[in-house]
C-alpha cells in the first residue's frame, strides 16, 4: 500500500534538531543551576525531543488523530500517577 | 455511516478504518501498554529518589559523555529506521533493506555500550543489590536494554524479509517495526534525562 | 432489496480438515477459545469456592478438627488448620476468584465468544494472538497451583500482597517460594490479558459489520470494549510492580524495604493503580450483559442508551483516579486522601445513572421472569447495596474505622458476588443456547437462583454488622478478641448458610452439564432477541454467519410500533415508505 504521493518529510532536519537538543541537554546538565530550573529545563528539552520523534518519525503529525489519542492517553495517566506519587513523601518516623 | 469499517468481504484482507490499517492500530495499542509499563518503573524510581537524602550524583559514577554518545547512536538508529520505511514506501526496496540492517547494527552498538557501562559500574562496586541507586539503575536500563535487544532481533527478521523482496508490495511491516523502534528511542530520551542528567 | 455479501470460504480452512488438536486444543476459533476460558474459569470458581468453605469453617469453629478435608490436607497439624494456613487460604481465595475466575470468565469467555458474533464479524482481528492469550493462561494456572505443593505452601500475604511481608522470603511460612510462584503466575495472566485487550479493541473498532455504527452496538459490546481499554492501560502497571517485587525477593533489590531506603507504599500505589481499575474490569461486562438481558426480558428498549454508554466511559475514566481510597490508612500523605475521597464519591454517580436506567427499562415493561432475568435483576439490587456500602468507605473519616474490617469484606462480596457473579449466572444461562446449541432447564435455573439469592444475602449481609462492630478481616481466630465473643454466633450462622450456598451451586453445575447432552435443542433465537448473534444458528457455524450481516437499527427495538412482534432484529430493514 505505497502512498501515491511522496511528500518530502523533514527526517534529516529533525535528526539535526535532536542532535542539537541532546548537546544542549548535556550542556545544561553541566551547569550549576537552581535545582527547580534545572529539572524544568532538562525535562522540557526531553519532552521536545520526544515530541519530535513521535510527531515526525512515528508519523503522528500526518496520521489520523485517533493514533495520537491512543499514544497520548497513557501519558496523561502517567503524569497523574507521577504527580500523586511525588506528593506522597514518606512520613519519616 | 462513516465510522463503519469497509472490508471487501473477507477478513484476511486488512480492513481499513478512516485510513488506519488494522495491524498499525494494534501496534499503537501495544505501545500504549508499553508506555504504562515503563511508567510504573519510572514513577517508582522518581518516588524513591525524591525521598532519598543521599542519592549519588550520576555524573560521578557514570560517564555522561559516553552515554550521551550512546543516546546519539540510538537517535541515529531512529533516523536510519524512518529512512528505511521511507525508501520502501518510494519503491527503493534494496535501499530499505540496507537501512534496516544499519538500524540493527546501531541498535546492537547501543546495547554493547550499555553493557560496557554496566561492567564499569560493577567494577566500581555498585551492583543491583548494593543500594537503591544500583537497584533502580540496573532495573530501568535493563528493561530498556532488553526492549532494544528484542527490537534488534525483530529488525533483523524484517531486514531479511526485505532483502527477499517481501515488502515490495506492502511496506506496512517495516512501518510497524519502526513504530516499536521509535518508541524505544522515546523511552530512552526520558531515561537519559532522569537517570543521568537530572 | 438487502445487499448481502457472500463470504468467501476458499482461504478459510474447513473445520473438517483440521485435526482434533487444531480444532479443540490449539484452536484459533474465538468460539472455541471462549469455551476454553469458560471451562477453566468455572473450574477455578469451584476451587475458589471450596477454599471459601474452609475459611468459613475456621471462622465459625476456630482450631476445630475439620471433617474429611482435615485428614487429607492438614494431617501434619492434627487435622486442624494451622495458624499460617489461614492467611494462605484467604490469599488463594482472593487471587483465584479475581484472576482465574471473574476476569477470565467475563473478558476471556464472554468477551471472546460474543464480540465477533454481536458485531457481525467472522472472528477476532488476530485469531492466533487470541489462541496465544489462552495458552499464556495455562502456565499461569499450573504455576499458581504449584504453590500448594512447595515448601512453605502457597503465597500467604493476602491477594494484595503488601510489602514488606511479600518482599522478604523469610518473613513467615507462605512467604517463601510460594509467593514467588504467585508473582510469576500473575505476570503470565497479565500478558494474556493485554494480548486479549489488544485483540478486542482492534476487533471492535475495525471489524464491525456494515451498518453497525458504534452507537448501534449492544451494551455488552460497549462494556467489553471499555473494559479492554482498562485492561490495556492498567495491567502493565501491575506487571511492572510485580517484577519489582520479584527482584526484591530474588536479586537483592530493596524497592519496598524501608530499612534499606525503599518505600513499601510504592507497592501499594502501583498495585492499587491496577487493582482499582481491575474491579471495574470485573463489573463493567456484567453491567453490559445485564442491560441486554433486562431489555430483552422486559420487551422494552433500554432506557437512555447513550447515557448508559457515557456512564460506562465515565466509570472507566474516574476509575483511574480513585486508587488511593484503598490506602487511606496506609500512612500516605493525608492531602492525597482529599483527592481520592472526592474522586471516589464522584465515581458512584455514573453507576447510579445506570441503576435508574435499568429501573426505567423495567417500568411498564412486559416482564418475563426467566432464570437469566432473575439473575440480572439480582445483579442490579445487590450491586446497589454493594455500591452504597462503598460510599461509606469512600468517606475517609468513616474508612478510618471500617478499613480492614468485615464491612469491606461485605462490600466486596456484594459487588463481586452480588454484582459480577449474578451477572455471570445471567450471562451463562442467556447465551448457553448459542454456545452449546441446547437449552438449560429454566425451572432448575430458577431453583438455583432463589436458593442462591437467599443464602447469599444471609451469608454476606451480616458482614456489614460485623464490620461496624469492629471485627477485623484476615484474622484466623475471632475468639482471640473478647469483644467479638457476642458475635461469634453470627459467624457460625453465616458459615452454615455458606455451606448451603456452596451446595446450591451444584444445581447449576448439574443443570449445565446435563443440558449439554439432554437439553432441548436450541433454535436460532430462543429468546426472540434483537442482537446479531441470534440471527445465526445455535451454535453458529465456524464463520459465524453464512452471509455477512447488514445492520439497519440499534439493538433495543423491542415492542416497536414498526413490527407485529415485540422484537425487531438489528438486521431487519426499515419498512418501505407508504406508496411504494
Amino acid at each position: 500500500m505505497a502512498t501515491t504521493t511522496h511528500p518530502k518529510y523533514p527526517y534529516i532536519r529533525v535528526f539535526l534538531g535532536l542532535a542539537a537538543l541532546t548537546a544542549v541537554e548535556v550542556g545544561v546538565a553541566g551547569l550549576a543551576l537552581n535545582p527547580t530550573l534545572r529539572v524544568v529545563g532538562l525535562l522540557s528539552l526531553a519532552i521536545i525531543k520526544a515530541l519530535l520523534v513521535a510527531l515526525f518519525y512515528m508519523h503522528l503529525r500526518y496520521d489520523h488523530r485517533l493514533l495520537s489519542i491512543v499514544g497520548g492517553i497513557p501519558f496523561v495517566l502517567a503524569i497523574f500517577m507521577l504527580i500523586l506519587l511525588l506528593l506522597d513523601r514518606m512520613m519519616v518516623m | 455511516m462513516s465510522d463503519v469499517p469497509s472490508t471487501t468481504g473477507h477478513q484476511h484482507l486488512t480492513p481499513v478504518w478512516q485510513g488506519i490499517q488494522t495491524p498499525k492500530f494494534a501496534v499503537w495499542l501495544f505501545l500504549a501498554s508499553e508506555i504504562m509499563f515503563f511508567t510504573g518503573l519510572i514513577v517508582a524510581y522518581l518516588n524513591l529518589r525524591t525521598n532519598s537524602h543521599d542519592w549519588p550524583v550520576a555524573a560521578e559514577l557514570l560517564s555522561v559523555p559516553l552515554v550521551a554518545t550512546n543516546t546519539f547512536i540510538l537517535i541515529g538508529s531512529s533516523v536510519t529506521m524512518v529512512l528505511a520505511f521511507d525508501a520502501a514506501d518510494r519503491g527503493k526496496h534494496r535501499r530499505a533493506a540496507y537501512l534496516l540492517l544499519a538500524t540493527a547494527i546501531l541498535g546492537t552498538l547501543f546495547v554493547s555500550i550499555q553493557a560496557y557501562e554496566w561492567s564499569e559500574l560493577m567494577r566500581e562496586g555498585i551492583r543491583v543489590s548494593t543500594n537503591l541507586f544500583g537497584s533502580t539503575f540496573y532495573t530501568l536500563t535493563g528493561f530498556h536494554g532488553s526492549h532494544v535487544a528484542i527490537g534488534v532481533i525483530w529488525i533483523l527478521a524484517v531486514a531479511l524479509k526485505a532483502f527477499r523482496g517481501g515488502y515490495n508490495r506492502n511496506p506496512l511491516g517495516i512501518e510497524l517495526v519502526g513504530l516499536y523502534w521509535h518508541f524505544v528511542d522515546v523511552v530512552w530520551i526520558f531515561l537519559f534525562t532522569i537517570i543521568y542528567l537530572i | 432489496m438487502a445487499q448481502t455479501q457472500e463470504i468467501e470460504h476458499q482461504e478459510q480452512a474447513h473445520t473438517e480438515d483440521l485435526s482434533f488438536i487444531r480444532r479443540y486444543i490449539f484452536s484459533t476459533d474465538h468460539k472455541v477459545i471462549g469455551r476454553q476460558f469458560l471451562f477453566s474459569s468455572l473450574f477455578f470458581f469451584s476451587f475458589g469456592g471450596l477454599i471459601a468453605m474452609l475459611i468459613r469453617t475456621q471462622l465459625a469453629w476456630p482450631w476445630k478438627e475439620i471433617p474429611v478435608i482435615g485428614r487429607t490436607l492438614y494431617s501434619s497439624t492434627g487435622n486442624i488448620l494451622s495458624p499460617e494456613g489461614y492467611p494462605a487460604l484467604v490469599t488463594m481465595h482472593g487471587t483465584i476468584m479475581i484472576f482465574f475466575f471473574v476476569i477470565p470468565i467475563l473478558s476471556g469467555a464472554f468477551g471472546n465468544f460474543l464480540i465477533p458474533l454481536m458485531i457481525g464479524a467472522q472472528d477476532m482481528a488476530f485469531p492466533r494472538l487470541n489462541m496465544l492469550s489462552y495458552w499464556f493462561m495455562v502456565p499461569a494456572f499450573f504455576i499458581m497451583l504449584a504453590g500448594f505443593f512447595v515448601e512453605g505452601g502457597t503465597a500467604a500475604a493476602g491477594w494484595t500482597s503488601y510489602a514488606p511481608l511479600s518482599a522478604l522470603p523469610t518473613m513467615i511460612p507462605g512467604s517463601g517460594i510460594g509467593q514467588t510462584l504467585w508473582i510469576v503466575s500473575l505476570v503470565f495472566v497479565g500478558a494474556a490479558s493485554i494480548m486479549g485487550a489488544i485483540n478486542y479493541i482492534t476487533t471492535i473498532v475495525m471489524l464491525r459489520a456494515k451498518g453497525m455504527t458504534l452507537f448501534r452496538m449492544p451494551m455488552t459490546i460497549w462494556a467489553l470494549f471499555i473494559t479492554a481499554i482498562l485492561v490495556l492501560l492498567a495491567t502493565p502497571v501491575l506487571t511492572s510492580v510485580l517484577l519489582l517485587l520479584f527482584f526484591d525477593r530474588t536479586i537483592g533489590t530493596t524497592f519496598f524495604l524501608a530499612s534499606a531506603g525503599g518505600n513499601p507504599l510504592i507497592w501499594q500505589h502501583l498495585f492499587w493503580f491496577y487493582s482499582h481499575p481491575a474491579v471495574y474490569i470485573m463489573i463493567l461486562p456484567a453491567m453490559g450483559m445485564a442491560s441486554d438481558i433486562i431489555s430483552c426480558f422486559a420487551r422494552k428498549p433500554l432506557f437512555g442508551y447513550r447515557p448508559m454508554v457515557y456512564s460506562i466511559i465515565a466509570i472507566a475514566v474516574l476509575g483511574f483516579i480513585v486508587w488511593g481510597h484503598h490506602m487511606f490508612q496506609s500512612g500516605m500523605n493525608p492531602i492525597l486522601g482529599i483527592s481520592f475521597m472526592t474522586s471516589t464519591m464522584m465515581v458512584a454517580l455514573p453507576s447510579a445513572i445506570k441503576t435508574f436506567n435499568w429501573l426505567a427499562t423495567l417500568w411498564r415493561g412486559q416482564i418475563h421472569l426467566t432464570a437469566p432475568m432473575l439473575n440480572a435483576l439480582a445483579f442490579v439490587s445487590t450491586f446497589v447495596i454493594g455500591g452504597l456500602s462503598g460510599i461509606f468507605a469512600a468517606a475517609t473519616p468513616v474508612d478510618t474505622y471500617i478499613h480492614d474490617t468485615f464491612w469491606i469484606v461485605g462490600h466486596i462480596h456484594y459487588v463481586l458476588f452480588g454484582g459480577s457473579l449474578f451477572g455471570i449466572f445471567a450471562g451463562i444461562q442467556f447465551w448457553y443456547p448459542k454456545m452449546f446449541g441446547r437449552m438449560m432447564s429454566d425451572f432448575w435455573g430458577k431453583v438455583h437462583f432463589s436458593l442462591t439469592f437467599i443464602t447469599f444475602n444471609l451469608v454476606f449481609f451480616p458482614m456489614f454488622l460485623l464490620g461496624m462492630y469492629g471485627m477485623p478481616r484476615r484474622i484466623a481466630d475471632p475468639s482471640n478478641y473478647n469483644f467479638l465473643a457476642p458475635v461469634q454466633g453470627i459467624n457460625q450462622f453465616m458459615t452454615i448458610c455458606a455451606y448451603i450456598l456452596g451446595l446450591v451451586q451444584l444445581i447449576l453445575i448439574a443443570n449445565f452439564f446435563v443440558s449439554l447432552v439432554r437439553g432441548k435443542r436450541a433454535v436460532d433465537n430462543p429468546w426472540q432477541a434483537n442482537t446479531l448473534e441470534w440471527t445465526t444458528s445455535s451454535p453458529p457455524p465456524k464463520e459465524n454467519f453464512h452471509t455477512a450481516p447488514v445492520v439497519y437499527r440499534g439493538p433495543y427495538d423491542y415492542s416497536s410500533p414498526e413490527a407485529k412482534e415485540d422484537w425487531l432484529s438489528q438486521t431487519r430493514e426499515p419498512a418501505a415508505a407508504p406508496g411504494d
